[in-house]
């Protein structure tokens, strides 16, 4: 999420496109455990698709202001399952998503009563990989007693917890809500704790829990700190995401870090564990994970084809010609 | 508690497809009332796996038997393990049984819509399902549109003809294989047949293509604002367009229409062979988009 921060006029100049580094990747596959498409536009899906991202998780947020009424959280969590994974589906991106009351939102305490109720609906959804994202942001008492209450939902229904970690405070947010965590009785290897940075990762870790960092300009990690990282940890229970959402970020975070983890001599396999493989690892054991669905929904055309149906048939979106100046 | 037939046939077909432990699951499940019921429809796909459906011919004839147009070939089992647990549902209370099932559309994800959607031929007060149905055409979502219009009875029988025009128009449109949409030829009306004649002028003005089968729903009412778009259909370079005029003439009784069908008698005469009619037509176009 975008917050204030040191801008210097070089930062304010317009950009230059420099594709080069997808040769550096090509043929790699990869999937970014968080991202809230509702937020991106369909070019992104397309980068997205173009730079390797196969599947991706979308957790349930904040939409940059605070919503009034439970309905609005109700049609939210329906378009993370509905119309959003079938708008990733027309670009060959396979959609999860974590679906849970995020931090902010946790402080209406009249209105978080009414998600909590609407909740079970929702997390036994087909797709639905996890509770999240949930946890602290203020460190408020509503917080913590919505963060609990959502961990032994998680807890009942078998589901990985994806915790979002503060902002400010970090470090002793960070701690708190892996303390919560064991205090509820679920297995770390059950919880990924995201947002992680150099000052975090070590405790994480030592604990049992996943590490997800991510890569997001100005206020959250930068991808060369996330080569040294690796370089400095390895990559067992490591894994990079982009969370890009309505502030200026990347939704191409992962494939560019995979390009500069190569270009620093990361081997591939490395790369790989940490672009792709432990994020499956983590949310996969909610069931819902198969990576043979990457390859299905790639072929919608092709597959619908076979089944003797018309091509377009809810299929991929055409491609348009970007550089011309004529739109058909 | 089954108010259908045909609850029987999806049962029997659903245990040769699922393993035991699903289908105990399921009758358990099923039996067990209504505070349950929500949570096993959601839970359906991870009990019973999503593979397609083995169904032997008079198990496919048993349910067209009893709900005309109705089938379940080319559903997965978590499909229809969910239309079967939805005529389970307890209607002896009109009102509540209704709120229950508007319950499950509201908070839906895709399988379950598409699922729902499938149901709506089988359940219980039928005429209850129309603005719902109508409401499902307005989706963009290609599967949930598919399930609604294709191979689906629910429509024809119980939709008006503005809710029906505006399905079969859309289906065009967002280009599903219209020759599955049940009942097209028998809901044909001359309003329909005006709005397709204007579409395809709009995409000929543009420069698109029109899909030949748009005629099949205009044969019937050509009369003197139709026949222009006929006319100009005879001489199209494309095949499918020129072999769609003709079957459009044959299916019309108006004279000038006629008359048009002679100038092309190669096709004329393939029509009255039986070497060209509207399936037919839809499965060479079909043939040809495998090929290309």
């Amino acid at each position: 999420m975008c917050c204030s921060h040191n801008i210097t006029e070089k930062d304010l100049q317009p950009g230059v496109q420099d594709a080069s580094y997808l040769s550096r990747i090509k043929g790699m596959q990869f999937f970014d455990p968080h991202v809230h498409m509702t937020s991106r536009t369909t070019d992104d899906y397309q980068a997205m698709a173009d730079a390797g991202v196969v599947a991706l998780i979308e957790p349930a947020f904040w939409l940059g202001q605070p919503r009034t009424g439970v309905d609005t959280f109700r049609d939210y969590y329906s378009s993370l399952i509905g119309w959003e994974r079938f708008r990733s589906s027309q670009f060959g991106i396979k959609h999860y998503c974590t679906i849970g009351l995020n931090s902010r939102e946790a402080n209406n305490e009249v209105l978080a009563e009414q998600v909590m109720e609407i909740l079970p609906l929702f997390i036994y959804k087909e797709g639905v990989v996890g509770v999240g994202e949930i946890g602290f942001d203020d460190q408020t008492a509503a917080e913590e007693k919505y963060y609990r209450l959502q961990l032994e939902l998680a807890r009942e229904a078998g589901l990985p917890v994806q915790i979002h970690t503060p902002h400010r405070d970090k470090k002793r947010g960070t701690t708190r809500s892996m303390d919560i965590a064991l205090e509820h009785g679920l297995d770390p290897a059950m919880v990924i704790v995201d947002h992680n940075n150099e000052e975090t990762v070590k405790e994480v870790l030592d604990r049992g829990f996943w590490a997800a960092f991510t890569i997001y300009p100005f206020t959250k990690m930068g991808n060369e700190r996330m080569v040294d990282i690796v370089k400095q940890y390895g990559t067992e229970r490591i894994m990079v995401n982009s969370a890009a959402d309505w502030g200026i970020s990347d939704p191409l975070a992962v494939p560019k870090t995979a390009a500069l983890m190569k270009e620093q001599g990361i081997a591939d396999d490395a790369i790989k564990i940490v672009t792709y493989q432990n994020a499956i690892a983590a949310f996969g054991q909610s069931g819902q994970i198969n990576e043979a669905d990457f390859a299905a929904v790639k072929e919608i055309d092709q597959s619908q084809k076979f089944s003797g149906n018309t091509v377009l048939r809810g299929g991929q979106q055409p491609r348009i010609d970007k550089d011309s100046i004529i739109i058909r | 508690m089954s108010h259908f037939q045909p609850d029987r046939v999806l049962l029997e077909i659903l245990k040769q497809n699922i393993s035991d432990e699903a289908y105990s699951w399921l009758l358990e499940k099923s039996a067990s009332g209504k505070v349950s019921f929500n949570t096993t429809f959601v839970t359906i796909p991870r009990k019973t796996g999503k593979k397609n459906l083995v169904i032997t011919q008079s198990q496919q004839d048993l349910l067209a038997a009893y709900v005309p147009g109705f089938t379940v070939n080319h559903w997965l089992t978590d499909r229809l393990a969910r239309v079967w647990l939805l005529l389970q549902a307890d209607n002896s209370d009109k009102e509540k049984y209704v709120r229950q099932i508007e319950n499950l559309f509201l908070a839906a994800e895709v399988n379950e819509l598409v699922a729902l959607y499938s149901a709506l031929p089988l359940l219980a007060f039928p005429e209850v399902w129309t603005a719902r149905c109508s409401e499902g055409i307005r989706s963009n979502i290609g599967d949930v549109l598919e399930a609604i219009m294709c191979r689906n009875p629910y429509p024809a029988a119980y939709l008006s003809d503005p809710a029906w025009n505006q399905l079969v128009m859309k289906a065009f449109f967002t280009e599903k294989p219209v020759e599955e949409i049940v009942g097209l030829d028998k809901r044909a009306n001359k309003d329909l047949a005006l709005i397709l004649r204007d579409y395809a002028h709009e995409r000929w003005a543009a420069h698109r293509t029109v899909n030949p089968q748009i005629w099949r729903c205009v044969g019937k009412f050509i009369d003197e604002a139709l026949l222009p778009g006929i006319e100009k259909l005879t001489i199209s370079e494309n095949v499918f367009d020129r072999e769609a005029a003709a079957l459009a003439c044959n299916d019309s009784s108006y004279t000038p229409a006629k008359q048009l069908l002679d100038t092309i008698p190669v096709l004329k005469s393939a029509i009255q062979s039986g070497t060209l009619t509207w399936d037919l037509l839809a499965l060479k176009m079909k043939e040809n988009v495998l090929q290309s």
